[in-house]
């Protein structure tokens, strides 16, 4: 215990509120990726860039620290820390909404809260009987909406006015990871249970499924259809470093498949250690993947050549979220414990959390090696 | 399409310039000798095969054919027996013979690389030569009909070599290995590209109707069908249960689905795998002590594991997510307001909803009015618990 006692005082009353580095020492960023400046103090839960109708580039992240902070990004790289918000819980989700001017925060505790940027105001938009998982908004032409999902079992929509949900949807089991893209929504429950919404005029169940694979769920992200753009299928992350790639409606039984990630190479000492693939991201121009790991790993995919495209050197640390920029030049990733070795595995003082930009856009093209 | 007599050339390996009296050998030296994997000894079939193997199945990276002469040890031709060999290459080795015919095979091989280099060694990065004009001449028994196929293939078809696993999907499990008949010499020249591998399933850059078509055209590769283990198992299983409308979720969906319907539904049985989760303990025993979570939580089944390896996986015992394992600590619980703690009563997780709502936590709208609250854990908390969730005006920090 006197590990945990030790930490919350030594990273939020420790006089340093951002960027206090004692002792590093081990290369936290082996890939040479751009650091964020003034990363939080605990756990990223969650990193989202901006959407594309800024004209300037922010990222948002949410921690276990219970903030929310924002930063401007620059071509170069470079990160001005722009505001910050704060929760009384950990911080497990965050969001934009489509025009940039707000983001929604989703926390431990059972609030979600609309941070409005221009006057750096936030207000609870969101109350749930448990800790909200995810969050997302929704654009859609007829309405827009927050939706919340919660470890309580449902899933609630809001319309950032009134406190009473627009919507609210029982599940049976509690949220582990969601996704939005207008018309679709996914949500992936406790059990292994998935479920899919149709947002059109407004949210309703289009299908349950069992799941493709065999262990929790922990991260989903959709993909779009090439041609029409529109969300045709999902990526689904389990703990067992396993992805599936699966379509809504597949033209051929085979274009649903999994395949494996995030584990050791095994061939030293004969035990091979499988990780949890804690988050996935699709390439917003290249409709390639990002999966990133337990192991401090992450690593590229092209599910139509299905080709891994590169995986990066280990990191000393878990990497928890990723996220693309609405360019798709930059790939953003945290480094920071995630709990997977519960808390034996953590060391407060040797894990401080950073936050890496990458250059991306050429290591995601899809592969094509014809000949 | 009868035996073709032995003409000029011995079948030789490309990989060391061996000669041997019969195809079939020189495809088990080839194996042995160049295609076996150095960590698990399989036998592999191409060197493509043999690189993607090593990368899928011990993540290992082989850039060069074992046991090869230093130029021919590109592992990204494809090589199969005598098929694939780069026309130069089998122009050169030609050469070699005619001119040095009465030298000892071996010697002869080392002066043939010393001569041929460059050629060589240009060739393998443009594996897309025209066809080898001798190649009709080629023995081989049940070879098919590679010499009309030669002409009008030429230069614009791209010679099997990087075709097959080179190109298969980066992760695909067992490579090669049975989609390639090993002794009948129909290797990837076949009457069809593609052809003859039938079997092997996802090779992209091929639309995907048409890999049902892909059984072997030729009886005796029939017999190599094997493959019929997907190679996706997973995928396979979904792809059965999985295009169905949800409303009427009918009796076939496996019982763990059972509960799955309209989201209304209470908890039911959730699922014989864990069966404990519809258990309330699971985050309610106090996170300090393990072992009432253990016993409560369900735990993870163990990862199996195909390839022998002893798999562990990294991920805490109980079968609940990380956030919520992580959530339950004192550590967080104590920098939120004092009634937070109410978290990780019992009740939160796992009670039935409709208790839940009423008694734990006032709905928001209540809240907002400061109605009052009903006695929950008792202790500090209290009050405290109203101020946190502010709405409208107060939504300022």
């Amino acid at each position: 215990m006197n590990l945990f006692g030790g930490s919350s005082t030594g990273s939020f009353g420790g006089g340093s509120l951002f960027g206090g580095n004692q002792q590093v020492v081990v290369n936290y960023n082996p890939m040479k990726d751009v650091e964020v400046a003034s990363p939080p103090d605990d756990s990223v839960s969650s990193l989202q860039f901006s959407p594309g109708s800024l004209t300037s580039t922010f990222l948002v992240a949410g921690s276990w620290d219970n903030n929310v902070r924002c930063w401007q990004v620059e071509q170069n790289g470079q990160t001005i820390p722009k505001a910050q918000q704060t929760h009384t819980g950990p911080v497990l989700d965050v969001a934009w909404s489509d025009d940039g001017t707000k983001v929604f925060t989703a926390s431990c505790d059972k609030t979600a809260k609309m941070w409005d940027l221009a006057s750096n105001q936030a207000m609870q938009i969101a109350q749930h009987d448990a800790p909200i998982k995810t969050i997302h908004w929704i654009k859609a032409p007829s309405y827009s909406c927050v939706m919340t999902g919660s470890w309580d079992k449902t899933l609630k929509f809001w319309d950032t006015r009134s406190p009473n949900p627009m919507m609210t949807i029982n599940l049976p089991e509690r949220v582990y990871c969601a996704d939005v893209h207008y018309p679709m929504a996914v949500v992936g429950i406790a059990g292994r249970g998935i479920i899919i919404y149709q947002l059109e005029n407004q949210p309703r169940e289009y299908k349950t499924m069992d799941s493709p694979l065999k262990y929790q769920h922990r991260c989903i992200s959709i993909f779009l259809d090439k041609k029409t753009n529109g969300p045709v299928g999902f990526a689904l992350g389990s703990i067992e470093g396993r992805v599936a790639i699966q379509y809504l409606s597949p033209t051929n039984p085979k274009d649903n498949f999994t395949f494996k990630c995030h584990r050791s190479n095994g061939t030293t000492g004969g035990a091979q250690d499988i990780f949890a693939v804690n988050g996935i991201a699709f390439h917003p121009v290249h409709g390639t993947l990002a999966t990133v790991g337990s192991d401090g790993r992450f690593s590229f995919w092209d599910k139509d050549a299905r080709t891994k495209l590169k995986t990066s050197e280990q990191l000393p640390m878990p990497i928890t979220c990723c996220h693309f920029n609405a360019a798709g030049n930059i790939f953003a990733y945290a480094s920071s414990y995630d709990w997977s070795k519960g808390h034996e595995g953590f060391d407060p003082h040797k894990m401080k959390p950073h936050v890496l930009l990458r250059s991306c856009y050429d290591e995601l093209k899809p592969s094509n090696k014809k000949s | 399409m009868g035996r073709k007599k032995k003409k000029q050339t011995k079948p030789w390996c490309w990989y060391c310039n061996r000669e041997f009296d019969d195809e079939k050998i020189l495809i088990q030296h080839q194996k042995a000798k160049h295609f076996k994997c150095h960590i698990c000894h399989k036998k592999l079939y191409t060197g493509p095969g043999l690189s993607i193997h090593c990368m899928q199945v011990h993540k290992e990276k082989v850039d060069k054919v074992p046991n090869a002469l230093p130029h021919r040890s590109n592992i990204d031709i494809e090589i199969y027996g005598m098929e694939g060999i780069p026309p130069q290459d089998l122009e050169e080795h030609e050469k070699q013979r005619a001119g040095k015919s009465d030298e000892p095979p071996s010697k002869r091989a080392r002066s043939d690389d010393e001569d041929s280099q460059d050629a060589t060694s240009n060739n393998q990065m443009n594996p897309n030569g025209p066809m080898p004009p001798m190649m009709p001449g080629m023995p081989g028994p049940g070879m098919p009909p590679m010499g009309p196929m030669g002409g009008p293939m030429g230069p614009g078809m791209p010679p099997m070599g990087p075709m097959g696993p080179g190109f298969m999907p980066g992760f695909m499990g067992p490579m090669g290995g049975p989609g390639m008949p090993p002794m009948p010499p129909m290797g990837p020249m076949g009457p069809m590209m593609g052809g003859p591998r039938g079997p092997m399933p996802p090779m992209h850059g091929m639309p995907p109707q048409q890999r049902p078509q892909q059984p072997p055209p030729t009886s005796t590769s029939t017999l190599q069908s094997l493959p019929s283990k997907p190679l996706f198992p997973a995928a396979a299983a979904v792809t059965q249960s999985q295009p169905r409308p949800s409303a009427p979720v009918g009796p076939d969906f496996k019982p763990k689905m059972s509960n799955m319907p309209t989201s209304s539904q209470q908890s039911g049985p959730v699922k014989p795998t864990f069966p404990a989760y519809s258990s309330s303990a699971t985050l309610s025993a106090p996170p300090t002590a393990p072992s009432a979570t253990i016993s409560a939580a369900p735990t993870v089944k163990k990862p199996e594991s195909s390839s022998g390896m002893t798999t562990k996986l990294v991920h805490p015992e109980e079968d609940i997510s990380l956030e919520e394992k992580r959530a339950s600590l004192p550590r967080y619980q104590n920098r939120q307001m004092a009634p937070q703690t109410t978290i990780s009563a019992p009740p939160m997780m796992n009670m039935p909803r409709m208790p839940q709502g009423g008694q734990m936590q006032p709905p928001m709208s209540q809240m907002n009015n400061g109605g009052s609250r009903p006695p929950g854990p008792p202790g500090p908390m209290g009050y405290g618990m109203m101020r946190p969730p502010m709405m409208g005006a107060q939504g300022r920090y």
